[in-house]
């Protein structure tokens, strides 16, 4: 256990610190958080004809509100947290690839549902739109990074049962 | 257990959250006064030259500085006639402490009322941590000169990574390890355990 915390400390450290450089924020950081928000138009429009995104911008041309995907927003901290416990979870590197794939997919789908539901949310009332931005959202999305994680140790034990013990799989 | 309760007790603690957040947003100011006090215990002895006071009103931890602003250039207060203040949302690392009690809530330990107490109390140290990443930051940019050299010239990149690591991780992160580090005895920190031990034991190519 001091091993896995250890290295998930390190890890996520030195992920963190490469997220903040300028050319990793230039050229990674900003046109994914760009390409978000013209994700989330792409799934909002076949509903809501008003909706235009903009650089990190989604706005309705008919109210004129619009919300801007800012740092902490893009999902990018909590994947870097799954890609932390996944790097310090002892497994072979395709599982680890797999699940930090499947888990980067998993967050971002929580995410732009987020992305979604806020911007609804802010034409709706500002102060709920503040609440669930600030404080409920982000429970949210780690909660979802811990259920990732959860399913990755299921998944990564699975094999391993199957051949210790074949019966004690089948009836668990 | 193992996993299958490892996800059983995440699902709990989602169905806990609305009881948590509303007994939080209940007793916010209430329960931010103790890091308030830290913080403003750590910003007296680091910017003493720089701030004259700080506390909370309602939710919101208020620093008054020495300066003031007067045609555009930072002054002393004095001189200015007016006070450059800060005002910073505690709310913003406060929600840490709805979530972590919904996980430890959500579980099967021992001496939960105990281990909640060390987790509040482990909570309000890095709330004031997270408060202070915030004064520092806006600090920063909006009186950079008094600030470096009140501070002690901090590096940018430091005050950045530590409003980054405080503010926007921690408040998400520290209720899930203090929550791990409290499971420790019970039978889904066993299974959790060995698994790990099996995992480190096994090579893999």
């Amino acid at each position: 256990m001091p091993k896995f915390f250890l290295t998930f400390a390190a890890s996520l450290l030195i992920l963190f610190t490469l997220e903040l450089l300028k050319p990793v924020q230039q050229y990674l950081i900003q046109p994914f958080t760009g390409g978000l928000a013209s994700l989330s138009t792409t799934i909002i429009e076949p509903f809501d004809a008003n909706v235009i995104s903009h650089g990190r911008v989604i706005r309705d041309s008919a109210s004129g509100f619009a919300v801007s995907i800012e740092a902490g927003c893009n999902g990018v901290e909590a994947t870097i947290v799954l890609i932390a416990a996944v790097l310090a979870f002892p497994a072979t590197w395709r599982h680890k690839l797999i699940a930090i794939v499947a888990g980067f997919l998993a967050i971002q789908a929580l995410n732009i549902a987020r992305i979604i539901s806020l911007f609804y949310l802010g034409q709706w009332n500002f102060s709920i739109f503040e609440w669930t931005h600030l404080y409920l959202w982000p429970v949210l999305i780690m909660l979802d990074v811990l259920m990732v994680f959860a399913i990755y140790l299921r998944w990564l034990t699975i094999p391993n049962a199957t051949q210790r013990n074949p019966e004690q799989v089948e009836n668990g | 257990m193992g996993s299958a309760g490892f996800k059983q007790q995440l699902l709990l603690a989602l169905v806990l959250l609305p009881i948590t957040f509303a007994l939080w947003y209940a007793s916010a100011q209430l329960l931010v006064a103790p890091a308030s006090l830290v913080s403003d215990w750590i910003l007296r002895f680091w910017l003493s030259d720089l701030v004259t006071s700080s506390g909370l009103s309602g939710t919101t931890f208020v620093v008054e500085t020495s300066l003031g602003s007067m045609n555009g250039a930072i002054v002393p207060a004095k001189t200015a006639g007016n006070v450059i203040t800060f005002e910073i949302d505690t709310n913003l690392v406060s929600y840490s402490l709805p979530f972590y009690t919904a996980l430890l809530w959500a579980s099967r330990v021992d001496r939960q009322l105990d281990k909640f107490l060390f987790g509040l109390v482990t909570i309000w140290c890095l709330m004031a941590i997270g408060v202070t990443a915030m004064i520092a930051k806006e600090m920063m940019f909006a009186i950079p000169d008094a600030f470096a050299s009140a501070a002690g010239r901090p590096s940018p990149h430091i005050v950045a990574l530590s409003y980054q690591f405080n503010v926007l991780l921690m408040p998400t992160l520290s209720p899930v390890a203090l929550w791990l580090y409290q499971l420790r005895g019970s039978p889904l920190w066993d299974e959790l355990s060995r698994r790990l031990d099996e995992a480190s034991n096994t090579r893999f190519d």
